[in-house]
């Protein structure tokens, strides 16, 4: 997954020739993904059945069925204002901190409604890890910020072991082990995102969700984080939003691709999509006809 | 694009006269702002502390000690290394700030609280506080509502029980030692370890052991100099070592910075030689109004022999009550307000009305007091606690609104990233909200007592004497405050006398406490903008 020959597949850029079978003809991409394996038969972690998103009286998301399975990367691709960040905080219940968000539908995680009237979403929270958008680490030291998940939910064990073993994890260990009592505020951009990747991971969650975790880094520290996922997917279950397809092709065994007017439009094995569509809205997103 | 093959002469002038006339006219209100302030200023400190009437050999030999070259090393640093320079002028700050709060700290050991009853409340606290540690870790498996009652029990029991028992010991350690222990100990952990930081265990403990020692020094220094054992302690213990200590800290963190202790040494040199001289040449200082009789007395119908001592202690006493009162208070309803109240018509409602409440006139707010604490609740009029609550009601809106505006500027991004990893409200608001926003609700609430020191009316509506011979002792005592003895020799004692000595130096001894607390505000603020850089 680390050979990115099909970086050379730009899809947003403008194309004359409206035949797309030639582009595809140049990536690889199909087999990069398929050669690691996008196991078909792997467990379901998070299920989604018939998701509906209200903001106020407007509908983010509409019936949205899909499957996400154990120890793979899911991507959600899609135009701004789709609706794919809302899914994600969907699955922790991120979304009950906004008055105005309405979910209506059943999405289990591990067989376990999370719109439960008995599910406590703060429990919930501590079983599923999330990354957001713009690294946001808090202004305590490179230790606290990842020994934080640890503290707020009473875990016993040993808290130094466990924070070198996820700085290690998120590839950031070599940078901060001299100085683990500055604060996490004083690491670059990068560097803040891998911490807050593992202060996510520290608590050992069920599921990864990723809100653009790379959209606001250079592209080094992009492709420093995109390494980063592929490996965490060995023991983790990683769902990330994205706008950008060709992150999504380099790293994701499945694609769900959203639409404009919060629809699931095409859900399936990555080089799948990306190779042969079902749909011809899909086609033309992702080739770079809109969005 | 270019489709002509003109060459441009010239892009011509757009008008920009609106614009200059209207900087001007902003400038012009800024400088007449700050002009009539300084000579305001310069008119009141001129008639309290009569610089004219000192001999011209004071006023030479000052220059020459103290002046010249204080100014030569300044202007030296400040072109060859401004960093230093702000790091000596700091030191010769926190110096002259800290000596005033050490004044109104030493101030309150010698007359209202003694340092045996203090020292018993300190060792209180800590059994306390080894009281609670040891419930915590005694057994995890307890509810919490069980460590909740026992915990506090311990801290009522120890509080009420143990001041007693101490005092009625058949003999104790001198003040000097129990004020070293009860409260140079705590400032030299502190300073120590700033001070030490990078020296590990062993050089932290030296520093804190030093700190100490220093403190200490002043059971014995003080009685040799004449200053009493009490107040050379409570000076050594929160100006002098917190001061050596920051200086010696900055020093061991950026020794670059080294040669700003050159300005801290000539101003501190400059001016004991200076005083030296002008004793040994018999040359006259300024008959100032504001000198030690007029800090250490208390009024007198002779207005040259009238001081301002139990208005002083008065006003720090009326500032600890308001601020035990309002702090809690205010930030309380902040967290509320900004972190749980639901947006709706009756929280926007109570934000209307709090901005409303925060404009009131204070004399409204001295009515309210009169109405509710002494007509329904039928409180003795005048007291520190009454004065303290109506001072707390007066600043409460602006508490409330300034904390909320550093709970405001806790970005959301902290407050998503907490809730992403699972913690509750609670957890959230402990842990990421309000350790970044305390700076900021610090320096709220200090500007907001700043308000609070110089409120007259609502003192008077209460009914505070305006004239008090001694300090108050107690919550129940009467009280008065600066402003309070300032506006009585202006009015009730309105006289030539009066108005040319007592009031001018009230007003100066009121300003320079002001300017100091606002001075601590400040620090604050920066100290935390540099930080969550």
């Amino acid at each position: 997954m680390t050979d990115n020959s099909e970086q050379e597949y730009v899809a947003g850029e403008p194309t004359d020739d409206p035949t797309t079978d030639d582009m595809r003809a140049q990536t690889d991409v199909s087999t990069s993904v398929s050669s690691s394996g996008s196991a078909v038969h792997a467990n379901t972690v998070v299920r989604a059945e018939n998701v509906d998103v209200w903001y106020n009286d407007e509908q983010a998301l509409k019936d949205i069925t899909l499957d996400i399975p154990e120890n793979q990367v899911t991507a959600m691709i899609g135009p701004s204002g789709c609706g794919k960040s809302t899914f994600l905080r969907c699955v922790n219940r991120m979304n009950d901190l906004i008055d105005a968000a309405r979910v209506e539908g059943d999405l289990y995680l591990r067989g376990k409604n999370v719109y439960d009237d008995d599910v406590d979403p703060v429990a919930l929270r501590r079983r599923v890890g999330m990354v957001f958008q713009s690294p946001n680490p808090f202004p305590k030291s490179i230790y606290d910020n990842v020994a934080y998940g640890l503290k707020i939910q009473n875990k016993e064990g040993d808290y130094d072991a466990i924070v070198e073993e996820s700085l290690k994890r998120a590839a950031l260990w070599d940078e901060v082990k001299d100085r683990l009592d500055e604060s996490g505020l004083e690491l670059s951009g990068g560097q803040q995102q891998r911490l807050c990747i593992a202060r996510a991971i520290a608590p050992d969650p069920e599921v990864l969700l990723m809100d653009e975790p790379a959209s606001a880094l250079d592209p080094v520290a992009t492709s420093q984080i995109e390494d980063l996922i592929s490996e965490l997917a060995e023991e983790y279950t990683v769902v990330i939003v994205t706008h950008n397809m060709q992150q999504a092709a380099r790293i994701s065994n499945k694609t769900a691709v959203f639409l404009t007017g919060g629809e699931l439009v095409e859900f399936d094995d990555t080089e799948k999509i990306f190779e042969n569509p079902e749909s011809q809205r899909v086609e033309d997103y992702i080739t770079g006809k809109f969005g | 694009m270019a489709t002509r093959d003109d060459v441009i002469e010239s892009f011509g002038h757009v008008s920009r006269t609106t614009g200059t006339v209207f900087r001007y006219l902003l400038l012009a209100a800024t400088l007449f702002g700050i002009v009539a302030l300084t000579v305001l200023l310069i008119y009141v400190a001129n008639d309290a502390i009569r610089p004219l009437t000192a001999d011209p050999g004071w006023h030479l030999a000052f220059f020459l000690t103290l002046v010249l070259p204080t100014l030569a090393v300044s202007g030296y640093l400040f072109r060859t290394d401004p960093a230093s320079f702000r790091f000596g002028a700091g030191v010769v700050g926190a110096l002259a700030v800290s000596t005033m709060f050490a004044g109104g700290a030493a101030m309150i050991f010698v007359d209202i609280v003694s340092p045996v009853v203090w020292f018993g409340y300190v060792i209180a606290l800590c059994l306390a506080l080894a009281g609670v540690v040891v419930i915590e870790r005694f057994d995890r498996q307890l509810p919490f509502l069980a460590r909740f009652v026992g915990a506090g029990a311990v801290i009522v029991g120890s509080v009420l029980v143990v001041p007693g028992l101490i005092q009625s010991l058949p003999v104790y350690p001198t003040d000097g030692i129990m004020l070293t222990l009860s409260l140079g100990a705590p400032v030299a952990v502190v300073v120590g370890r700033y001070a030490a930081a990078d020296a590990g265990r062993r050089g932290q403990a030296l520093a804190v052991l030093a700190g100490v020692a220093g403190v200490g020094a002043g059971g014995v220094l003080g009685p040799l100099l004449a200053i009493g054992a009490v107040p050379a302690t409570v000076l050594l213990a929160v100006a002098v070592v917190p001061t050596a200590g920051f200086a010696v800290g900055t020093v061991r963190r950026t020794p670059a910075r080294r040669t700003g202790l050159l300005l801290t040494a000539v101003v501190l040199g400059g001016t004991l030689v200076g005083a030296a001289a002008v004793d040994a040449l018999g040359f006259a200082g300024p008959q100032s109004w504001v000198d030690w009789q007029f800090l250490t007395s208390a009024h007198s119908g002779n207005a040259v022999d009238a001081g301002l001592y139990p208005a002083i202690g008065g006003s720090i006493l009326l500032m600890v009550t308001v601020a035990a009162l309002s702090f809690p208070l205010g930030v309380g309803a902040a967290v509320y307000l900004e972190e749980y109240a639901p947006d709706n018509r009756f929280t926007r409602f109570i934000d209307v009305n709090i901005s409303n409440l925060a404009g009131v006139p204070s004399v409204v707010y001295g009515l309210l007091g009169l109405g509710v604490f002494v007509t329904y609740l039928g409180q003795p009029t005048g007291t520190v606690l009454i004065g303290g609550a109506t001072l707390a009601l007066l600043i409460l809106p602006i508490v409330i609104i300034s904390a909320r505006e550093a709970l405001r500027s806790v970005p959301d991004s902290m407050r998503e990233a907490s809730y992403g990893m699972g913690a509750t409200r609670w957890q959230t608001i402990k842990n990421v909200v309000l350790p970044r926003a305390f700076p900021g609700i610090l320096t709220g609430t200090i500007l907001a007592l700043g308000r609070a020191i110089g409120e007259t009316a609502p003192l008077i509506m209460i009914g505070a004497p305006n004239v008090l011979f001694s300090l108050p002792t107690a919550l129940s005592s009467k009280v008065s405050a600066m402003p309070l003895q300032v506006y009585a020799w202006a009015s009730l004692f309105a006289s030539e006398p009066f108005y040319q000595a007592a009031v001018p130096a009230g007003v100066v001894v009121l300003l320079i406490v002001l300017l100091s607390m606002n001075s601590v505000a400040i620090v604050l603020r920066n100290k935390y903008q540099s930080d969550s850089k």
